[in-house]
């Protein structure tokens, strides 16, 4: 028989203490919901299923048992640790969950400048352990725009993207080892070496999970050596995205590797551009490491953007001092709330990625199906910030004005259909309907088209891993009817 | 009743870094770089109209809005989202002066435009702008009008075809008057400071209306801009240094942290409140 609300508390209360066990109500509420539900979260209406705790833990020890206490009485399980998820991961789909907060597990453990690796449990601040290394001459080279927010667990757990990952990669390419704790309670460590060709690279069971495998609680990142100094912005202007993709694709393929390659379409340019490119594509690089690479990759690609008569060149001082101001803290969070109360216009977005001879297409398609087919839209637009040797991303932005909506109507009247449109092009198309954010639980009607024949894989990773089906329910893989 | 609300497209200060803040060798900062917003006060004011604008009806009250900018054609962006949002007219005085401090210009400028142009019944401005910080404009404004000022306005309501029904902050608290037109309102703190966004259907259908540019030079206010520049000159800046102490409060728990941060340093304020 399924336990109550009050024994789960009790049982939780048994194995951490009073103290890391919160039932407070309105904590409860909140942690119900991620930024999916920022507007019923800003209206105060929470539609979810109320979690019966939240947990704070301090060691994979304690993980471990609250997993294996959860296991053996099926109750949901939400890893959480910066709580900055988009897509409704962090969102308790069903009555009674334990949310694990692990942003008490916030040790670097250790800075191995010799070995060019960082440890740190999964609660660090990615902002906080990428400051340390920058007051000593290092990096994680990982720049998301929620560095001032996200959590080292989190990041890996969602197969998170930086600003500069045309340089270091996404997540995926940084993890060197990680410790992670199952279900059933065991828990696991995947040392650090720098390749190896045992088998199956079993780091990818952990980075992406999304908290519906396993729960993280230590990574190792590679770190690298930080050169500011020798950082070079390049601007240009276009008029369509088209020959931006162009330049982009150019870059790539001819091997070059600037850390930023964003290319942004005039509507969602506007925001940030319209003091110098007013209606106008903004396609940005930076070059950066040692300084005679930095050099040769920013005069490469200057030469390939010079072959193109519309792309002209802008000061570059534009570009540093809106690059200075990307990242989201929690003050602009702050803002960001009562913006939305104020004027009822509320913003989100949808990354997507796909190969070059794809990707013009599915953003075109996109962007006209939404502004025409979704009603009291203000903006939809698009950029492309992750750049790869075969295709790129397509971030779209898109903001409404609620009319005539109770706060739970939102998603339904508006976010889903948004969502609905861009994942449905972009499958049709052949590109993948997820490139940074995680599925969370608003993409999960499409992962079968999402993964084809692969789908196998995926499903029986979750039934190895979790077979009561207890980490984060409806995350990934759809709740099953 | 037409009503002209005042605005002015001002650089984001906060992109700014510490060393950007550097004055050149003619004491300038280099502002060239940062995007404009709308300066904040200006915004609640716009905001406002619009806001009586959706209630005037109901009151038989037809508001006319026109909104008018002095500056380049960058201010042109929030000209047109201003029609999209249903502003009757939208009004730009080309100018490329640098009327930063000079507000007897500005408030020249308006109140000839209003005089011997485009007649208003209220003129609606924010108090001062985040850029000079002279807190003048609408009160010359006014004076030049020869009309009533109100200032720190926070709520605009409609009352009658030659009045409105106008709250202002006070020393202490807010008043509530029945204001005949004409006026100038000063805006101040509103507690709504937002400007709402247009759909893309409405920038499309109205947005493209033709932004009426007068030239600055028609005002004739050469002699009173050599007047002001030989006025005053700027002889030197110095970086206000706005460090505070903090103290770091350590503890096992956080409860036990939140007692110390309570009996160490709250308790005794609160008490004194
Ligand atoms: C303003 C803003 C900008 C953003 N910019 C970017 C960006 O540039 N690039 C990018 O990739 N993302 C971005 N994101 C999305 C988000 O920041 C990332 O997904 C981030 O990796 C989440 O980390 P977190 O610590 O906040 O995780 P959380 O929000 O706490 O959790 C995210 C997901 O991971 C799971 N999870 C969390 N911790 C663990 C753990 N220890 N073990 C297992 N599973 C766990 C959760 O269950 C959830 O499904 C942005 C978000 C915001 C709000």
């Amino acid at each position: 028989m399924a336990l109550t609300r009050a024994q789960i508390v009790e049982g939780l209360v048994k194995i951490l203490g009073e103290e890391k066990v919160i039932t407070d109500e309105q904590v409860l509420k909140e942690s119900s919901i991620d930024r999916f539900r920022k507007y019923e979260d800003i209206c105060g209406v929470y539609t979810q299923p109320i979690p019966a705790a939240v947990v704070k833990i301090e060691n994979a020890q304690e993980v471990s048992a609250v997993l294996k206490f959860a296991n053996e009485n099926i109750i949901n399980v939400v890893p959480r640790t910066g709580q900055s998820a988009t897509e409704g991961g962090l969102e308790t789909a069903v009555e009674n969950s334990i949310v694990v907060d692990g942003s008490g597990m916030n040790k670097i453990v250790k800075i191995d400048p010799y070995n060019m690796q960082a440890t740190c449990e999964c609660g660090v601040s990615l902002q906080v352990l990428d400051d340390l290394l920058r007051e000593q001459g290092y990096t994680t080279g990982h720049s998301p725009q929620s560095k001032p927010l996200a959590q080292m667990g989190g990041l890996v757990a969602t197969r998170s993207i930086g600003q500069l990952s045309t340089l270091y990669g996404g997540i995926e390419d940084m993890v060197v080892g990680v410790e992670a704790v199952f279900p059933n309670g065991e828990i696991t460590r995947i040392k650090n070496v720098p390749r190896r060709a045992a088998g199956p690279d079993i780091r990818h069971v952990i980075i992406g999970n999304e908290g519906a495998l396993c729960y993280i609680t230590e990574v190792t990142v590679k770190i690298f050596k930080y050169m500011p100094e020798n950082n070079i912005f390049l601007g240009y202007t276009l008029e369509n995205m088209k020959p931006g993709l162009e330049i982009l694709r150019e870059v790539m393929v001819e091997g070059y590797k600037p850390s930023v390659a964003r290319l942004y379409d005039p509507e969602d340019g506007a925001y940030h551009f319209s003091h110098f490119a007013d209606g106008k594509c903004v396609l940005i690089f930076m070059a950066e490491g040692p300084k005679a690479i930095a050099e040769a990759t920013a005069k490469a690609i200057e030469e390939i953007a010079a072959k193109y008569d519309e792309c002209k060149k802008v000061d570059t001082q534009f570009i540093k001092t809106w690059f200075d101001h990307l990242n989201w803290d929690p003050k602009k969070v702050a803002e960001e709330r009562i913006e939305i109360a104020e004027t009822q216009n509320i913003g989100f977005t949808t990354e997507v990625s796909g190969n070059w001879d794809i990707i013009h297409d599915i953003y075109e398609a996109c962007c006209e199906r939404v502004r025409n087919e979704i009603p009291d839209i203000t903006m939809m637009g698009g950029h492309s910030s992750h750049s790869y040797v075969n295709g790129t991303n397509m971030y779209f932005m898109y903001y409404y004005n609620l009319v005539d909506v109770e706060p739970e109507e939102e998603i339904t009247k508006y976010h889903n259909p948004i969502n609905k449109i861009i994942v449905e092009e972009t499958l049709k198309a052949g590109g993948s309907m997820v490139h940074h954010h995680g599925v969370g639980k608003h993409r999960t009607h499409w992962i079968k088209e999402e993964y084809e024949s692969s789908y196998y894989i995926l499903e029986t990773l979750k039934k190895a891993f979790d077979p009561n089906g207890i980490m984060n329910m409806g995350t990934i893989l759809p709740i099953k009817k | 009743m037409k009503m002209m609300v005042c605005f002015k497209a001002v650089p984001d200060l906060e992109m700014l870094s510490e060393e950007d803040w550097a004055a050149d060798s003619n004491l300038k900062v280099d502002l060239s770089f940062v995007r404009n917003i709308l300066n904040c006060f200006d915004e609640s004011a716009l905001e406002m109209a619009l806001k009586l604008s959706d209630v005037s009806e109901g009151f038989d009250v037809l508001l006319n809005l026109t909104a008018f900018t002095i500056g380049d054609q960058k201010s042109d962006t929030y000209l047109k989202t201003l029609y999209a949002l249903r502003f009757k007219k939208a009004v730009r005085i080309e100018s490329n002066e640098d009327l930063r401090f000079f507000p007897d210009v500005t408030a020249t400028v308006i109140s000839q435009y209003v005089r011997e142009i485009n007649h208003q019944d209220v003129i609606v401005l924010g108090r001062q702008s985040g850029e000079g910080d002279n807190g003048k404009t609408p009160l010359l404004v006014a004076e030049m009008l020869e009309w009533p000022c109100i200032t720190q306005v926070i709520r605009i309501e409609p009352d009658t075809e030659g009045s409105l029904k106008v709250t202002n902050m006070v020393d202490g608290g807010t008043l509530t008057q029945t204001i005949t037109t004409p006026c100038v309102l000063s805006v101040g703190n509103a507690p709504n400071s937002y400007l709402r966004v247009p759909t893309l259907k409405d920038k499309m259908k109205y947005g493209k209306t033709p932004i009426e540019v007068l030239d600055i030079q028609q005002f004739n206010i050469q002699a009173l801009l050599d007047d002001c520049r030989h006025g005053c000159e700027l002889k030197g800046l110095e970086k206000i240094s706005h460090k505070r102490q903090g103290i770091i409060i350590e503890g096992e728990t956080p409860r036990e942290k939140a007692r110390i941060l309570y009996d160490s340093y709250l308790k005794e304020r609160l008490e004194k409140l």
